[in-house]
């Protein structure tokens, strides 16, 4: 085998299966000690990547170099001894045992009519401790648990003893515990035997948690690759996936995790298919008066700006986890006009205002001023008061604003569900952005 | 086990199959003599049964005498004159043992047709008999009878005609196991079919036969009877040779078991291996039929013993099938010898006695819906 540096070189890969693009022009690269997570949504093309790498599916275009190797030119057996595959789930014979399981690995490394000799059994052995089954070797395989039987399949792809392994959802069926267990044991093998492990995996904390590389497929295509600090984004998530998710990064580990939040509504406004077009809402809110309608307009498909309000307060706090743009203030004080400029460049960015029933103080006060001259430039809604609570602390200032604005162009709608669809009417055609495809 | 079986889904309830303890296997050690054994004391047992009733020491001293070439002398024949000594012999050398032989040439036929057939299609309903393979050597064979094309009973010209009557329903089962996405049961429901077609053909070959031979008849529900050395020793011959080829892909055919994408991530070419097998099977199955005619269910019942006894490495399953077969045929022959004497019954009767209920036992058996007979891609 050659000392090149890269063990699995993928150059501009395009297969189609099905008579659809199932991958198109996918370049990546993995080393020894390596662990890739392959990620994307379902029917990304990950396991048709795998497949492809094992020779399962004939590429239409582009090379697969293995340690330098084109695979193309191998023979399956020499293919076999560098490249071992778990599919998700394979069928196991009637009443094998472990250890004939495990061996089963062996068989690219034979002669075509050779039998196992003590090269084998060491290697066998090897990868029976790796998977901690060397003392249960003799138990049926159809006897074990899903988890086991998990284990025993890395146990006979180890036993291929290849540079490059490559796992199709390996946690797949397995409780959380069992999750960690499997990928902790397969990030330890591939560093201590400088191995490359290449590992579909679609649960996305699974994959920041353990890989060292992140490579994002969406619809057949490659969208991303870096480590999970430099691929996870909130960017990232709602193109690839379609969700919004709060990112957060683990004090711990230093790594991103993320909370799934909500889908996007991908009905939204007047979008060709596959294609996303987001109309911008600049939400003015405060003292979790947003607190249900800036995760509504976000699952809605809008695109949010918040503001101005101040730090820490919790729609702030809302509008931080979702990473929406915001004008904040320092808590406690009035709001600058160094924000006031702030904000007034998100709202003439934005396509429509929604003003929520914000309790408002001297010190938010200044928004309504704001608000006040732009009711005539862009459509404003205004969120009914409530009735019961007070929600002036001015003295009737905001009130007096309030009103000037009704009388200037703002629309009082009385629920969420009706704003939506007045903004999906007030919002012309023309103003809708297109987003990353 | 069907791919299905292996989700959480599957359940262990009721409907599980019965925990396989790969533990609670025979040591070959034990086993491979055990089963000779057992093989060879059924077949000098067996050379007592016959039509004529000769006492049982003397036959089995005849038995003995001859095999050893003469080393051991028949003493038995010490009170007997020359001339019944002479036909005794006759019968016991000449007409008996050669039976017993071919029972045990074309029982190992089966049983490693059966078994290597299991294998690749993951099926272990799959059985010459069952998918077509017998009825279709059939009716090559009986062709030649018929059609009197040639010097029938005489050359090797009655496997061959068996191995291209066996050609068709070793296409079709060719491709439904690798084309169709169906489960197990469908393979041998079509193959059930083209056995029900074919025997009609063979029906009506038999009304229209022009030589009103009655053996015919009777050499197609399955004969032992009318064989002799030499048959034997071709039958033997083409077992060992084709059946030595078989046994070279066992290793391959153990792969296939993890499912025909995973057998070649591991460098084997399943199509391959399933091309050959078929067409092996088809011309070891053909020998069989040609000489013995249609015995059923052997090879379904021979590899299920050993994969129950063995475990399921097809290195061990395939030689220990073909003496397994050999002694199932044999009992098969003796209980067509001596159950209605001294009429000897065609040998097809013992074996669907045994046979049929097995093959109920075996579809009751395994619950699991879908089953495991995956296409063979690649």
């Amino acid at each position: 085998m050659s000392a090149s540096p890269t063990t699995l070189r993928v150059e501009r890969l395009t297969v189609r299966y099905g008579g659809r693009m199932a991958l198109s022009d996918v370049s990546l690269e993995a080393g020894p000690g390596e662990l890739i997570a392959l990620t994307g949504p379902n029917g990304s093309g990950k396991s048709t990547l795998l497949r492809a790498v094992m020779g399962l599916l004939v590429p239409d275009a582009g090379t697969i170099r293995i340690e330098g190797a084109d695979v193309a030119e191998l023979t399956l057996k020499e293919r076999a001894r560098r490249i071992a595959w778990a599919p998700q789930e394979e069928p196991v014979g009637e009443n094998v045992s472990i250890l004939e399981y495990v061996r089963f690995g062996r068989h690219p490394h034979l002669e075509p009519f050779g039998v196992e000799g003590p090269a084998d059994d060491a290697a066998v052995e090897r990868a029976l401790r790796r998977v901690d089954f060397w003392e249960g070797r003799n138990r049926g395989v159809q006897e074990l648990s899903g988890g086991e039987r998990q284990r025993v399949r890395l146990g006979r792809v180890l036993a291929q003893e290849t540079p490059l392994l490559m796992l199709d959802e390996p946690t797949a069926f397995l409780d959380i515990g069992h999750q960690l267990e499997a990928l902790e044991r397969v990030r330890t093998i591939a560093q201590s035997e400088r191995r490359c492990a290449l590992v579909a995996l679609h649960d996305l904390n699974l994959a920041a948690r353990f890989a060292d590389r992140i490579v994002v497929l969406s619809r057949g295509r490659l969208v991303a690759t870096g480590t999970p600090r430099e691929v996870l984004s909130p960017e990232l998530l709602a193109d690839v996936w379609g969700i919004v998710a709060d990112l957060r990064w683990d004090p711990t580990t230093s790594l991103p995790y993320l909370l799934p939040v909500l889908p996007l509504d991908r009905r939204a406004p007047g979008g060709p298919p596959g294609r996303r077009w987001m109309a911008r809402v600049h939400v003015v809110a405060g003292g979790g008066s947003g607190a249900e309608l800036i995760p509504r307009l976000a699952q809605e498909g809008f695109e949010i700006s918040v503001g101005a309000v101040h730090l820490f307060d919790s729609d702030a706090e809302l509008g931080q986890r979702l990473g929406v743009a915001m004008a904040t203030e320092t808590p406690f004080t009035p709001i600058s006009s160094r924000v006031i400029e702030h904000l007034e460049e998100l709202l003439e960015a934005c396509d429509a205002v929604v003003v929520a029933p914000v309790p408002t103080g001297p010190a938010n006060l200044a928004n309504w001023t704001a608000l006040r001259e732009w009711a005539g430039r862009r459509p404003m809604a205004l969120l009914p008061l409530p009735s019961e609570l007070p929600w002036d602390f001015t003295g009737g200032a905001a009130a007096r604003l309030r009103e000037e604005i009704l009388r200037g162009g703002g629309e009082e709608v009385p629920t969420v569900d009706r704003l939506v669809a007045w903004l999906r009417e007030r919002v012309p055609a023309e103003a809708l952005h297109p987003r990353l495809p | 086990m069907s791919v299905r079986g292996q989700g959480p889904t599957s359940g262990t309830g009721v409907h599980a199959a019965p925990p396989a303890d790969a533990r609670r296997r025979i040591p070959l050690v034990y086993l491979v003599p055990g089963i000779v054994g057992v093989l060879f004391a059924l077949l000098v047992a067996s050379t007592t049964l016959g039509s004529v009733s000769i006492p049982p020491w003397i036959s089995i001293a005849i038995f003995f005498h001859q095999a050893t070439g003469g080393l051991i002398p028949a003493r038995a024949c010490g009170g007997l004159s020359a001339h019944q000594c002479y036909i005794w012999t006759e019968i016991v050398w000449q007409a008996r043992v050669p039976s017993l032989l071919l029972a045990l040439a074309a029982g190992a036929a089966l049983a490693i047709s059966g078994g290597s057939l299991q294998g690749i299609f993951r099926n272990p309903l799959a059985d010459p008999f069952l998918l077509g393979l017998s009825s279709g050597a059939a009716l090559g064979a009986a062709a030649i009878f018929v059609l009197n094309i040639g010097p029938a009973h005489q050359a090797a010209e009655l496997p061959i005609a068996a191995f291209l009557g066996g050609i068709v329903p070793g296409a079709v089962i060719y491709v439904a196991a690798t084309i169709s996405r169906r489960g197990p049961e469908t393979l041998i429901l079509s193959g059930v079919a083209l056995s029900t077609f074919f025997s009609a053909i063979l029906s009506v070959m038999l009304l229209y036969n022009p030589t009103s031979d009655v053996s015919l008849t009777f050499w197609l529900l399955g004969s032992l009877g009318t064989t002799s050395w030499t048959d034997d020793g071709l039958v033997t011959g083409v077992v060992i040779v084709l059946g030595a080829l078989l046994y070279l892909q066992a290793r391959e055919i153990n792969l296939l078991q993890l499912g025909p994408d995973v057998a070649q991530s591991l460098g084997v070419r399943p199509r391959r291996v399933v091309q050959r097998t078929v067409l092996l099977t088809t011309a070891i199955t053909a020998t069989a039929v040609a000489f013995t005619g249609i015995i059923g269910f052997v090879g379904l019942i021979a590899p299920h013993l050993v994969r129950r006894l063995a475990g399921v490495d097809y290195r061990v399953v395939l030689p220990l099938a073909a003496l397994m077969g050999g002694i199932l045929l044999l009992v098969a022959w003796d209980v067509a010898v001596a159950a209605i004497p001294p009429i000897v019954v065609p040998v097809g009767i013992p074996t669907a006695f045994i046979g049929a209920p097995f093959l109920i036992y075996l579809l009751y058996r395994r619950r699991t819906p879908g089953g495991s007979a995956a296409p063979v891609s690649g």
